[in-house]
């Protein structure tokens, strides 16, 4: 709502709203329940950043400084001119304004492998904001970042993936060799790049002598110069065994305008990307750092709207949601190939949705043949009608 | 012949009426009305009864969805229209001034429903209104011990709100087959 009025009544003189450790001007309202808590918390860390206090009743004691209050209801003269007197403040104090840094990150210097982390309590510094509407009007037109998921059957992905190795879910031996390590592929350089530009907070390229990619941890966005095809085709090149090509890999910091020159439909979720990213990387094999003997378990179901959906990748995540279980359990519940499962697995454990029950945890074993629903028939009917509509 | 059906509920303007449009094999029946409440804020004309729209199954059956209506003054319906029913799709509107707040109210207010079928979740107005996420979502649900589909939706795109249902379906029956 406000950033249709700065954008609409106020004529875009204030124009973007960003998260608050990047805002020029903070505009707080005290009568909301947190407004007051926002502003003490802002100054006790005695920021520097202007802040337009909104309230009902005229408080002197916060008109000083940096602060710049309106009393409610807020006219367009007077949010117009508390604007303008920020940015004055801003222009004044500009040579205080903290330098970026310099210094460009080796990428093998980092750990790799760090899943995705986008729940609010991982953010402890911000004050958990409820509502974050989207003043950049650009945003409906990142159509990747808004597209509807692709829905794949086995034959159809079959078609789409090509060569997966077949695993026999009776030979134990045989599903335990199906692993591979994403640190081998540009799956882990990616995961390990995207845990830098969130620990920094910082807009950073990852050069990897490929397509150029930058990540944008402030709105989990990445924007990638390369479709699907030849990411597919990339995500299956080792990448960290022997040879130099790892040595191509370096992050580079970028500012904070990067984002304004770039193709909006090439921009997609970070979570978007590293789930299909994994998927190729996976081929129906599951990453090394499960213990494939022991059960997973899904945190919450996969946002599957905008997900590629691999064969029987709803079945995996209900069954997940409900009950802790091996991967082997799954396929023999499902009766399906074992590989499918690992896709699975491989893409939720990349974006931090799924994580395995410790060893010496006491878990309900969860039964292998599952009873299906009485309405099981009408259920599948509904399932084909839906799914023949789509196609 | 049996008759079967999932309700769609939620908020005014989550998008209820476009969801079932959406699915429907015919012309869904509208009852709208022009808004005259909080509702008018919000869109012109509002569902004052219910929407009503059938999915044509092969071998004869129908499918029927029903909308309930947004507005709480109507919500001695919701009990006659769930009677039956195979489950819900709650559609949410991220753009509301306080999204959690009507999560919780139409759970508690369907609460028995879903104790005997489920719930799925849709999110509309994402590209609007990027926070509350569905990972927030998801933590919320958590807080009352629920672990359900909650997805992103466009309640236009056709796509979305199959795979809505589906997972609907598939968190009553995950043995059934693709």
């Amino acid at each position: 709502m406000l950033a249709m009025y700065l954008l609409g009544p106020c004529k875009s003189a204030g124009v973007v709203i960003v998260d608050g450790s990047d805002a020029e001007v903070d505009i707080i309202d005290i009568d909301l329940p947190d407004g007051k808590v926002i502003l003490e918390k802002k100054q006790v860390t005695e920021s520097n950043t202007p802040s337009i206090i909104l309230s009902l009743t005229k408080i002197n004691s916060i008109t000083s400084g940096a602060n710049f209050y309106i009393k409610k209801p807020i006219t367009q003269e007077a949010m117009l001119n508390a604007l303008t007197t920020a940015k004055d403040h801003i222009l004044k104090n500009s040579n205080k304004t903290k330098s970026r840094p310099e210094t460009e990150p080796s990428l093998l210097d980092e750990p790799l492998l760090a899943p995705i982390v986008q729940d609010v309590v991982s953010e402890p510094a911000k004050p958990p904001s409820l509502k974050h509407y989207v003043a950049d009007i650009n945003d409906r037109d990142k159509t990747s970042k808004h597209r509807t998921a692709m829905q794949m059957d086995e034959k159809g992905f079959a078609a789409y993936m090509g060569i997966m190795e077949s695993l026999d879910i009776t030979n134990a031996a045989q599903l335990k060799q199906a692993h591979y390590n994403p640190r081998d592929y540009f799956q882990g350089y990616l995961q390990s790049a995207l845990k830098v530009a969130s620990a920094r907070n910082q807009i950073v390229q990852l050069n990897s002598g490929w397509k150029p990619l930058l990540i944008f941890p402030h709105n989990h966005e990445i924007w990638l110069n390369a479709d699907d095809k030849q990411l597919r085709a990339f995500a299956g090149i080792i990448i960290n065994k022997g040879g130099d090509s790892h040595k191509n890999m370096s992050l580079t910091p970028l500012d904070s305008n990067s984002a304004a020159t770039y193709d909006l439909d090439k921009f997609q979720s970070m979570e978007v990307l590293v789930w299909k990213l994994a998927c190729w990387t996976s081929k129906g094999r599951y990453p090394q750092q499960i213990d494939i003997d022991s059960p997973v378990f899904l945190k919450h179901w996969p946002n599957f709207t905008r997900l590629l959906i691999t064969p029987h990748a709803m079945r995996i995540a209900a069954l997940l949601a409900d009950k802790p279980r091996t991967a082997a359990s799954i396929a023999l519940a499902l009766k399906i190939k074992p590989e499918y499962v690992f896709i699975f697995i491989s893409a939720a454990f990349a974006i931090g949705l799924l994580s395995q029950v410790a060893k010496n945890t006491d878990i309900a074993a969860a039964p292998q043949e599952i009873k299906p629903d009485k309405k099981h028939s009408l259920f599948s009917r509904i399932i084909s009608k839906l799914r023949a509509n789509n196609e | 012949m049996s008759q079967y059906k999932i309700i769609f509920a939620g908020p005014v303007g989550a998008g209820k009426t476009t969801a079932i449009h959406s699915i429907s094999d015919v012309p869904p029946v509208k009852t709208d009305a022009t808004a005259s409440d909080m509702a008018k804020d919000r869109k012109s004309a509002t569902t004052v009864a219910m929407d009503y729209g059938i999915m044509n199954l092969p071998g004869g059956e129908k499918l029927h969805l029903y909308g309930t209506p947004g507005q709480e003054r109507f919500n001695f319906m919701w009990d006659i229209l769930t009677e039956g029913g195979i489950g819900l799709i709650l559609l949410l509107d991220n753009t509301r001034a306080d999204p959690f707040l009507d999560m919780k109210f139409f759970l508690d207010s369907f609460s028995q429903f879903i104790s005997k079928t489920t719930v799925a979740i849709g999110v509309t107005q994402m590209d609007l209104s990027d926070k509350p996420t569905i990972a927030d979502y998801q933590i919320k649900l958590k807080e009352i011990g629920l672990n359900r589909p909650v997805f992103a939706v466009d309640a236009r795109v056709k796509n979305d709100i199959s795979i809505l249902v589906q997972s609907l379906l598939y968190s009553l029956d995950p043995v059934m087959e693709e």
